[in-house]
């Protein structure tokens, strides 16, 4: 325990150094993750697919704020899409126009969820994003997160449908778009998927929030069992097939990945814990006082004294 | 001579600025009214704006029925209902809206109240410099 608590504060001094160079090099990788998972799943123009092309924007996004990323990755997922159908593209470019002026209006700062939850949906992984949005945001992470799954749908639907989208020559337009808002609105696995991280991410932040002994622990272990519970609904309810092999490791790994975000953000001591009471004019005060777990970082120096030994047996 | 006091203020004062900063000088510069009412405005627009894009989707979406059937009755229930829709939605969203500028401006209004308590500080430190003389505070 030790050991990890020393790692955590080189870890963080080292970060506090080099924050300069490491937040750029982890907008340059998010960014070209995310441009790579779109362009190997609906990389259908070929101008964009060239690495060439997105490893070059994804240097410029080392600079950019995540607004501006999650912009990009739309304009990308709707170039690729509008060379398979112009109406599917129509169709995401509306939502997403309505999702970046109602909710993004705000300027809430979480739009790297717009983008970690397609890239964790493609690394079989989405069940981190409830817990570590839970842990880390507050309840309008939910808007983001469930509008990054329903991104991640529809590259699916259009990957699975990419020839059936090309050639409906034979459809006339209205029956094109009845088509396409019809298999996005009624794709049951992904309706469950929001269902889940909706409530997932509720329960985490409100179990998180709560004034009890280990609520982070308790809130990623409810946050956890409550996707599983959604997910299995969905599956009895709506005959989603969720593959169980899958779904259950991706379960662990997202725990392991959210203990571990506990334990660098939020490590303190409840066996320390303080309670004290006073009062002033206008109000009586009850507080709850836990310590953090701190270590300071070892500094170990080394003096080599056998140099002078020498020079003086020279002497 | 340096002023090690007067550093350490200035330097959090510096620190306040950058991290704090962004929050609450643009939105000090308005009178409470006046910067909700400026953002309600906005989400005003936004809302009507997407509700069109909205409606042409579900237009698009309805149009064969529409077509099929070319009942005016049919066509002005499905208007009211759109209609309903909107001013509920526009309402829930400015309520919505009202609340976030609410607290932003509060946040705001905190955190100049600390920027400038850290201010006036810093003046007395000036003050009692220029009191003593040259060579900062004397012990």
């Amino acid at each position: 325990m030790m050991a990890l608590l020393e790692f955590r504060e080189k870890l963080r001094s080292f970060y506090g150094k080099y924050d300069a160079v490491l937040v750029p090099i982890i907008k340059f990788v998010v960014s070209a993750a995310s441009f790579w998972m779109l362009n190997s799943n609906v990389g259908y123009m070929e101008k964009l697919k060239n690495p060439a092309v997105w490893l070059m924007l994804s240097a410029v996004c080392s600079f950019l704020p995540y607004g501006v990323i999650s912009f990009l990755a739309g304009a990308i997922l709707i170039g690729h899409i509008s060379s398979v159908s112009l109406e599917m593209a129509l169709i995401l470019t509306v939502f997403l126009v309505m999702v970046a002026v109602l909710y993004y209006g705000f300027q809430p700062g979480d739009s790297y969820l717009l983008l970690l939850t397609p890239l964790f949906f493609q690394f079989r992984i989405p069940y981190v994003i409830p817990l570590l949005a839970g842990l880390s945001g507050g309840l309008a992470s939910v808007v983001p997160a469930s509008f990054g799954v329903f991104i991640y749908y529809i590259i699916q639907y259009v990957k699975q449908n990419a020839g059936v989208l090309t050639n409906d020559a034979g459809l006339d337009i209205t029956q094109k778009y009845v088509q396409i808002i019809n298999n996005m609105i009624n794709n049951n696995l992904m309706l469950v998927m929001i269902a889940a991280f909706i409530i997932g991410i509720l329960t985490v932040y409100l179990i998180r929030t709560l004034s009890v002994d280990y609520a982070w622990h308790m809130a990623i272990v409810a946050g956890a069992l409550v996707q599983l519970v959604v997910i299995f609904v969905g599956d009895f309810l709506f005959d989603v097939s969720v593959p169980m092999v899958e779904l259950l490791i991706g379960v662990i790994i997202a725990m392991l990945v959210a203990a571990v975000y506990n334990f660098f953000i939020f490590a303190v001591d409840y066996s320390r814990t303080e309670y004290i009471q006073f009062e002033d004019d206008d109000y009586c005060y009850y507080v709850k006082a836990v310590p953090k777990i701190t270590v300071s970082a070892p500094d170990v120096k080394v003096q080599k004294i056998n140099s002078t030994r020498s020079r003086r047996r020279e002497l | 001579m340096l002023n090690e006091d007067r550093i350490k203020l200035m330097t959090s004062i510096g620190m306040f600025e950058k991290r704090e900063g962004q929050k609450i000088f643009p939105v000090y510069r308005f009178f409470k009214s006046d910067y909700i009412g400026r953002h309600m405005l906005r989400s005003f627009l936004g809302y009507t704006f997407c509700w069109l894009l909205g409606t042409a989707l579900a237009v698009l979406y309805k149009a064969e029925d529409f077509l099929s059937s070319l009942n005016f009755n049919d066509i002005a229930g499905c208007g009211r209902m759109y209609l309903g829709a909107y001013l509920m939605g526009l309402a829930a969203y400015l309520l919505i809206t009202y609340v976030v500028y609410w607290r932003r401006y509060e946040y705001a209004s905190r955190g100049m109240k600390v920027y400038v308590a850290k201010l006036k500080r810093l003046e007395k430190r000036y003050e009692m410099q220029s009191k003593n003389g040259q060579g900062g505070r004397k012990a």
